[in-house]
């Protein structure tokens, strides 16, 4: 078996080649491939300029000799193998290294700023340039997590959540540059580990060390809520503690039976929280039931959920990615593995503008770049952080960040996402 | 012959085995019979060998007229002869030449033309005689060539099928058989006579009631007559085989190799004692030179052997390896170190993780005590207590957040305020609550309690217990009101207090206290305390004021112990390698001994409820243990090292000095002489 007969596809219009079979060397890899395309297209089109391309064979993507992937993937030599190419997707280009003062615990990004909160007790907002704009300090303790509410014109709503077991509301205008305070957010009884603000921003949930997760509104208001003080407290240390008007939750969930490492919105009346009791669970915000269980083995640190796949991607303590569909009934059925990390994985998003992509960190000091058609190995290795890595966004700018034990935030400039996006 | 056989089949007909010789002696008359047929047969067939071989002469004959051989005679179609004689001479064709005429003509006249044939070798015409033309027409009509031959004779059937009474013979039996014989009349008449007369005497029948034997062991004891069951008899001399021949065949003489071979081996492995050897005669046979020899070693063989019957079992190795399941089969347990804690200076003697399990204290030689984020290695606070911390205990009641710390000769109680705002209250209402009420009344004013103040308070220090001695260890009870604190000393019969945290109470409990007192700790359950001194570990019954138990480790230094969550269990690590597994219900010396360690034992911990324990060493690792119970009290338990963790660097001979587990997943924590703490997962 020399030979093999290939027929090439693509959705990209541009790279369009004829439909007709070629016979292809059985031993060829992605570079003779591309090479092949390339040749194709430059006797159609004499503008044609060299592309790399990247193939897929069934929906796997090709690593191998062609021939060892059809062998390992079992798919038969003897009829027209049909290969799906796409623009090779580009290394993603580190841009940014913005400096803290302290280890990173989370990051929030959007197209305009970055939010980071750090073990310093402060959260800090950046300019996707790189800039440091504004110290939102305030907290008594480590900053577990930080999420953008809402942007009005110059003013932005955000959220800090801390070790100090409250979640702070602040506003700030960007052009003033002006933060304050406006709701903490008490109730909860353990460090507050995990936010995540509803779709419309009119919500948000946080996950936290008390096993309970909490929904709070995320407009602010000029009164505070009612709170039950124990009677003994002593009143002047209270009002010294204050730090903007106090805030009880709308609704408490509980069913965990250890901490909540981290919760998201799928929509805006679901809400799925991971937790170390090896579950992830879903929950309807308008009952405030638990919807669907999916349980794993070991202690789950982070979810991610990708509305245009509908998949959940988690990280484990036991160095794998898995991939979840929440609708499952049954709900401990596992998609996919992706496993390459040699430690803890601390942070998993997905790619906003692609189906198929997304990011891990993890403690072994590494961030991946992951195609979920190619699940045996990442697609790229972003080994800047020289210490444990705690956090990674993905904005729909297609700016990659990661943050961690060594002070550092480090963005990329990630460009083939648009391209590859309209694939 | 057969009348006589019958007439002893009628004397003696109910023995079967002469009837069966009678029937074979005839089967063999009928046998001979059948023998003669066969030979006239043979007669018969040698016959027609006989006419075949004539024609066989016959066809030479007529080959010899022509010498041609067997070939076309077309061949000579166009030669005026037909082939040559056997002088070399041609045979010359006929000169007639007939036509259709003449052949009419033959027809006509010659009445024999119709058994006339030509020979075309010869080119004569042959008449054939009446045998021969009878030969054809039989051959013709598909018989076979000879008249004689009997192409349906009868079928000899040698056996049939058919069951006969009589198999062989149908000859009726003899009139004899009937008839009492004469003879034996007269025979039984002379003897009944004689009887009668009182010349024969019915045969005299012994009597062995009187007891010529007896059971010689009778009286014996009975163990002597189990033991006498046991018997052996002596072995048995073998038989002499065909080596011992004075001529034996020639395989069981040695050729060279063989014989070299018995000159080499010892006298003692050798196959056989002698060499065969082989004589003309038995006469040429010399003495044997090693007869007394042998004898001897006969007698010593019979004096010396064995009398005890040995069991032998044929039991394949692998089966007597008792089945372990396989570590994967026994998940969860740690497997790979996941984090590494690092920031104290000194070796950390001491950890231990909060009951919530988010938060690890530690306590180092380098005087601090650090408090770390489980998750992320954060080490979030640092306490400087002024001396090398011994031992660090969370208080397991999950109401308060307290940390019982032990330095040199003080206990420190410290609330480090990583909890929930009235958990920390509650912690302090605890330690502050009897703030002067009862003055302090230390058992016989040994033991001092004092606030702290200033710096201290701001770093969370809270009490200060102060001890006559230097404390290693301190251990709380489950409900988190009770300490103990230990003070090892040998002198002194002062080495365990138990301080009451919210009253400020102490008390020594032991009057005396044999040997040094290692660690203690309280029965998680039920009102008992264990301490372990450094050969035992004994259980002292707390409301009885008594000891129920003592437990032999069967160690020399007992360095750690570990009692199970359930309260059942109880394991020991000691400074010589080893590790005892005690069931408290089942007995007081260990169940099971596990030497894996290369080094002294330091610490060992049990997992809250996964069926895991764990022991550190100084050879640098922990050792992860699975160690199931089983309700069914008949299935042995099953206690199986799972994993070995490697990762802590040795430093001055000292490796891995404590290892906890995780309150709710199964990871273990390990601190080391390195200077770090290692998260197993």
């Amino acid at each position: 078996m020399s030979q093999l007969q290939a027929r090439f596809f693509t959705e990209n219009k541009r790279y369009a080649v004829d439909d007709v079979p070629f016979s292809i060397p059985a031993a060829s890899e992605v570079q003779d491939l591309s090479h092949v395309i390339n040749t194709l297209l430059q006797a159609k089109n004499e503008s044609h300029k060299q592309v790399e391309f990247d193939f897929l064979v069934r929906g796997q993507f090709l690593r191998t000799s062609l021939s060892s992937h059809m062998e390992t993937e079992g798919i038969s030599t003897e009829e027209v193998v049909e290969i799906e190419y796409v623009e090779r997707i580009a290394a993603p280009e580190p841009e940014e290294c913005m400096m803290h003062d302290d280890w990173i615990s989370s990051v929030d990004a959007d197209t305009e700023w970055i939010l980071t909160g750090s073990y310093d007790k402060t959260a800090r907002i950046w300019s996707t340039e790189g800039k440091a704009v504004m110290t939102v300090a305030g907290h008594k303790d480590v900053v577990k997590d930080v999420a953008w509410v809402k942007r009005d014109g110059l003013t932005s709503l955000l959220l800090t959540a801390s070790l100090d077991q409250t979640v702070l509301l602040w506003e700030w205008n960007s052009e003033r540059n002006k933060v304050k305070a406006r709701h903490c957010c008490r109730g909860h009884t353990g460090s507050v580990d995990t936010i995540a603000t509803d779709p419309t921003g009119s919500k948000f949930c946080s996950g936290s060390w008390d096993k309970m997760l909490k929904i709070w509104s995320a407009v602010p208001t000029e009164e505070a809520d009612e709170v039950e003080e124990p009677p003994d407290r002593p009143r002047k240390k209270q009002k010294t503690e204050q730090l903007g008007l106090t805030r009880t939750p709308l609704m408490t969930l509980s069913g965990h039976s250890e901490a909540v490492s981290s919760v998201l919105w799928c929509d805006s009346e679901e809400v799925c929280s991971a937790s170390w009791d090896h579950t992830i669970r879903i929950w309807d915000t308008e009952s405030g039931t638990m919807k669907t269980t999916l349980t794993g083995s070991k202690v789950f640190n982070c979810i991610s959920y990708s509305p245009l796949c509908r998949r959940l991607a988690s990280g484990s303590t036991d160095r794998h990615i898995r991939l979840w569909d929440p609708r499952t009934k049954d709900g401990s059925l596992v998609l996919l593995s992706l496993t390459s990390h040699t430690g803890w994985v601390t942070a998993v998003k997905w790619a906003p503008s692609h189906e198929h992509q997304l990011v891990s960190g993890s403690l072994d000091n590494l961030v991946k770049l992951w195609d979920t058609r190619s699940c045996k190995a990442p697609l790229y290795d972003l080994a800047a952080h020289e210490d444990k890595v705690f956090c990674v966004d993905w904005t729909e700018s297609g700016l990659m960040l990661s943050g961690g034990a060594d002070n550092k935030l480090y963005t990329y400039r990630y460009s083939a996402c648009q391209t590859d996006a309209g694939a | 012959g057969g009348g006589g056989g019958g007439g002893g089949r009628g004397e003696e007909g109910g023995e079967e085995d002469l009837s069966d010789s009678e029937d074979s002696v005839f089967s063999g008359l009928e046998d001979s019979g059948s023998d003669s047929e066969e030979e006239e047969e043979e007669e018969g067939g040698g016959g027609g060998g006989g006419r075949e071989e004539f024609c066989e002469v016959l066809c030479a004959v007529q080959d010899i007229r022509n010498t041609v051989g067997n070939v076309p005679m077309e061949w000579y179609r166009d030669f005026p002869h037909l082939g040559y004689d056997l002088d070399g001479r041609k045979i010359y064709k006929p000169i007639r030449s007939q036509d259709e005429l003449d052949h009419f003509l033959d027809k006509m006249e010659n009445p024999d033309y119709w058994r006339t044939v030509h020979d075309k070798q010869t080119g004569s015409d042959i008449t054939l005689s009446e045998e021969q033309v009878a030969l054809v027409r039989r051959l013709q009509s598909g018989r076979f060539g000879d008249v004689d031959f009997n192409e349906y004779q009868p079928t000899v059937e040698y056996f049939s099928r058919d069951v006969m009474l009589h198999p062989v013979t149908n000859r009726p039996a003899d009139k004899r058989s009937f008839i009492p014989s004469l003879i034996e009349k007269e025979k039984v008449s002379k003897l009944v006579h004689a009887i009668k007369m009182g010349w024969i005497k019915p045969r005299r029948v012994e009597d062995d009631s009187r007891g010529r034997y007896y059971d010689l062991w009778a009286s014996e004891d009975s163990s002597i007559l189990a033991r006498h069951k046991m018997h052996l008899p002596a072995p048995k001399i073998p038989l002499p085989g065909h080596q011992e021949s004075y001529n034996p065949p020639p395989e069981f003489l040695f050729n060279e190799e063989e014989r070299a071979l018995w000159e080499q081996q010892d006298a003692a492995d050798r196959k056989l004692p002698f060499v065969p050897r082989k004589f003309s005669s038995l006469r040429s046979v010399p003495a044997f030179p090693r007869f007394v020899h042998e004898r001897f070693e006969r007698c010593l063989d019979l004096y010396l052997c064995p009398r005890q019957r040995k069991m032998r079992v044929n039991v394949d190795p692998e089966d007597l390896i008792p089945k372990l399941p396989k570590p994967r089969d026994l998940q969860p347990f740690p497997t790979t170190q996941s984090l590494v804690y690092r920031g104290h200076s000194g070796l950390i003697r001491s950890i231990s993780v909060s009951p919530t399990g988010q938060w690890l204290a530690s306590g180092s030689d380098d005087g601090s005590v650090r408090f770390w984020e489980v998750c992320s290695s954060r080490c979030l606070k640092t306490v400087q207590v002024g001396g090398a911390v011994r031992s660090v205990t969370w208080n397991p009641n999950t109401a308060v957040c307290l940390l019982a710390v032990a330095l040199d000769s003080r206990v420190l109680l410290l609330s480090p305020s990583l909890a929930d705002r009235q958990v920390v209250s509650a912690s302090e209402l605890l330690l502050s609550d009897k703030e002067g009420a009862e003055p302090v009344q230390g058992a016989e004013s040994l033991v001092t309690w004092s606030e702290a103040e200033g710096e201290e308070l701001n770093e969370g220090i809270r009490l200060k217990i102060q001890h006559p001695k230097a404390v290693h260890q301190v251990a709380w009870h489950a409900k988190g009101d009770y300490l103990a604190s230990v003070m090892p000393d040998h002198s002194s019969h002062l080495q365990v207090l138990i301080h009451q945290v919210s009253r400020r109470r102490s008390q020594n409990p032991f009057r005396r206290n044999k040997g040094l007192v290692q660690r203690v700790s309280f029965h998680p359950l039920r009102p008992y305390f264990f301490v372990a001194t450094q050969r035992s570990v004994r259980i002292y019954n707390l409301l009885k004021q008594e000891m129920t138990k003592k437990l032999q480790a069967n160690a020399k230094w007992i360095s750690s112990m570990a009692v199970h969550p359930g309260g059942d269990h109880v394991i020991c690590g000691s400074y010589d390698c080893r590790l005892s597994w005690f069931d408290l219900d089942l007995s007081t010396k260990p169940y099971r001994m596990l030497r894996h360690h290369k080094k002294a034992v330091r610490g060992v911990a049990y997992h809250r409820f996964y069926p895991l324990f764990a022991s550190a060493s100084d050879d640098g690792s922990v050792i992860v243990c699975h160690g199931t119970v089983y309700n069914d009290l008949l299935q042995n338990p099953l206690i199986v090292p799972v994993k070995v963790l490697r990762g802590h660097a040795v430093s001055q001979d000292l490796g891995v000095l404590d290892v906890t587990f995780h309150p709710s997943q199964p990871w273990v924590f390990s601190s080391g002489a390195d200077a770090t703490i290692r998260l197993y997962t």
